[in-house]
This record gives C-alpha cells, sequence and structure tokens, in this order.
C-alpha cells in the first residue's frame, strides 16, 4: 500500500489520541480470560441461527402476534427458542424446547446460574432483570441418555 | 503473531490450556475493543458486548473451521453483536430515562455525549482534543474504520475486512479517504471557534 507520507504521520497521531482515550480497560481483559472457564467440553452446541433483532424478513412475519425478541437456536437434535418480554425490573425470559422435553434448563447469566424445569411441554421461563452476556444450558432427562445442549452466548 | 502460532493457541486452549487462551485475549482484545467502540456504545453496553464475544469463542474453540484466522471470527462476532445491541439501546433504557428523553430533557446527555465528554477530559494537549472533536464529526463508517486500524496491536487486513465487513482490496482506498477528511476537519476547526 502506497502512503501519503503525511498520512503515516497524522495515523501516528491519532493513534496516540485513541490509546489515550480508549484502550481496553483492564477489568475488561480479565473477566474476558475468566470467560475460559465457563466452557462446556460434554455438551453439543446450538448455534444462534434467529434474532429478530437483525433478522427482518423473519421478523415482519411474526411483527403481529410478538412484541419482545425473538431467539432461536439449532442444535442437532434440538431447537431452543427464547423469549424476552419487558424492560428493566419487569424483564422476563420464556422458552421452548422443541421437540417438546421435560429436563433442567441452566441459564447462565450475569455471572450467576439460574436452574429451573422445563416442563413435559418444553416451557421453561425465569426473571432476567440485568443487561449482559445469556446462555442457556439444557440438561435432558437422564432415562432419554442425550448429551447436554448449551446455546451461544449472547447479549440482552 | 505468525498464523502457526495463532493455530496452536487455539488448538492447545481448545484442549483446556488456560495459558494459551491468556494469550488470544492478549493478543485479540484490542481489535475487539476497537469494533464495539466503533458502535459508540456506552461504557455498559461494550463491556457486554465485549465479554460476550469471548465467552461465545470459548464454546466455539474446537469447533473453528480455520483456527489461524480466529482473529477475523472474533471481529465478526464482535461486529454482529454490537450491531444487535446498537439496534437495542432501548434495552437499558429505564421507564424515566424514556419519559425524559420523549419531554425532550435528555438531549444534551445521550450516551453518545457522555462518552465523548469523558473522552475529552482525558487528552493533555490542545491538538490532541482538537484531533479528537475532529476525529467525532467523521462519517461513522470512517470512525469505524480508523479505530480498527489503530488497533494495539495493529490487525491483519483480513481482520479489518472482517471487522468492518468489506473487501480487502478497498480498506487502503477508503483509510486514505478517511485521512483526508480527518485532515479536512482539522483545518476547518483551527480557524472556527470551539
Amino acid at each position: 500500500m502506497l502512503d501519503e507520507p503525511n498520512d503515516t504521520e497524522l495515523e501516528e497521531e491519532l493513534r496516540r489520541v485513541v490509546t489515550q482515550v480508549d484502550s481496553v480497560p483492564a477489568v475488561l481483559v480479565e473477566a474476558a480470560v475468566g470467560a475460559f472457564t465457563w466452557r462446556t467440553v460434554d455438551a453439543d452446541l446450538a448455534e444462534l441461527v434467529f434474532d429478530s433483532l437483525v433478522d427482518h424478513d423473519r421478523a415482519a412475519l411474526v411483527r403481529g402476534t410478538q412484541q419482545g425478541r425473538m431467539l432461536s437456536f439449532q442444535a442437532s437434535n434440538l431447537t431452543i427458542e427464547l423469549e424476552l418480554t419487558g424492560t428493566g425490573a419487569s424483564r422476563r425470559l420464556i422458552g421452548q424446547l422443541m421437540p417438546p422435553q421435560r429436563g433442567s434448563v441452566d441459564i447462565r447469566h450475569a455471572r450467576n446460574v439460574i436452574t429451573v424445569e422445563a416442563d413435559e411441554l418444553g416451557r421453561f421461563g425465569a426473571d432476567v432483570q440485568q443487561a449482559g452476556p445469556i446462555s442457556i444450558r439444557f440438561r435432558p432427562d437422564p432415562a432419554i441418555g442425550q448429551a447436554p445442549v448449551v446455546t451461544d452466548w449472547v447479549t440482552i | 503473531m505468525e498464523p502457526d502460532e495463532v493455530r496452536s493457541l487455539v488448538r492447545a486452549a481448545a484442549g483446556g490450556d488456560g495459558a494459551a487462551w491468556k494469550a488470544i485475549v492478549e493478543r485479540f482484545s484490542g481489535l475487539v475493543w476497537a469494533i464495539i467502540r466503533g458502535y459508540r456504545l456506552d461504557a455498559a453496553d461494550a463491556a457486554d458486548v465485549f465479554q460476550t464475544t469471548w465467552l461465545r469463542l470459548a464454546e466455539h474453540l474446537d469447533r473453528i473451521a480455520n483456527p489461524e484466522r480466529v482473529g477475523a471470527w472474533l471481529a465478526t462476532t464482535a461486529r454482529r453483536e454490537s450491531l444487535r445491541i446498537a439496534r437495542a439501546s432501548s434495552r437499558t433504557v429505564s421507564a424515566d430515562e424514556a419519559a425524559m428523553a420523549g419531554a425532550g430533557y435528555i438531549d444534551h446527555h445521550s450516551p453518545e455525549q457522555a462518552v465523548l465528554d469523558a473522552e475529552q477530559a482525558m487528552l493533555d494537549s490542545e491538538r490532541a482534543r482538537q484531533l479528537w472533536r475532529a476525529f467525532g464529526a467523521l462519517s461513522a463508517r470512517c470512525q469505524q474504520l480508523l479505530r480498527v486500524l489503530m488497533a494495539t496491536p495493529p490487525p491483519s487486513y483480513a481482520e479489518v475486512a472482517a471487522a468492518l465487513d468489506m473487501p480487502v482490496g478497498s480498506i487502503g482506498p477508503s483509510r486514505a479517504r478517511c485521512l483526508d477528511s480527518l485532515r479536512q476537519m482539522l483545518t476547518d476547526n483551527v480557524s472556527a471557534p470551539l
């Protein structure tokens, strides 16, 4: 790439300013190093395949019936649908497992884990008042003998 | 850091090596942060997106198709997640804030303005403040590109392309155009009362 000499000079000046005002906060780097401990090695990954915030085409189809944010995660044998409704202290997470089944659902959020049970229709719910990364880990009924499933992390 | 070295780190981390993970975080934190801040998210949102990006990589370590390109993978993830949250900015707005915004009270204290004010206060010379002000007046696209190019350590062009969702070939010309605009803003600002 050919540079104007002035470009390099201006860029160096800008680099100094950006470094001065906007380096990564050390506390965030520490937290990112700590993210490694949240890793689950024994689970299937359910990848984020739909988010009503960004996937407009499908969102348009459901807009008439849904007001919250809809998220869908897909693993090989399981789909996890989440709906977030309300804001702030009244915000609630409602989940649906497909195919419907019972099991334990670990809601990993705000540096905590809340465990709730999915009913026989595969439904579960919890209050999620804080903003931040969230991920669901589903542990099927041991009688079924299937591996746990974890979703991608998303920011809510 | 060479591609071979990056690939070995990703494979080691996927095998449970915490030191390798730490090395990856330290190598790419600057890039991830520059992308997120290019979306002018407030401090809390930026912190959340940053953490989400790393948590997501932790779960994907043994599933990444090209481990030597983990920087581009992180860049794409950080860009998409920033965009999501930029669109969901209402997620953290309380009822009070929403009411105030509706009544027109909040205009001068938008998160963007608060971020700019805080940043201005950190600079020690008039020239630096002028430069930062001029930078803030650039188009959003130019600010995003220049922030990513200024990341420490400097990213590869493949990582910049993933960060901005643009072809590698247009990075050089865009960079030159954005620096031109910045120079123009500085010239205009010198004579204007600030």
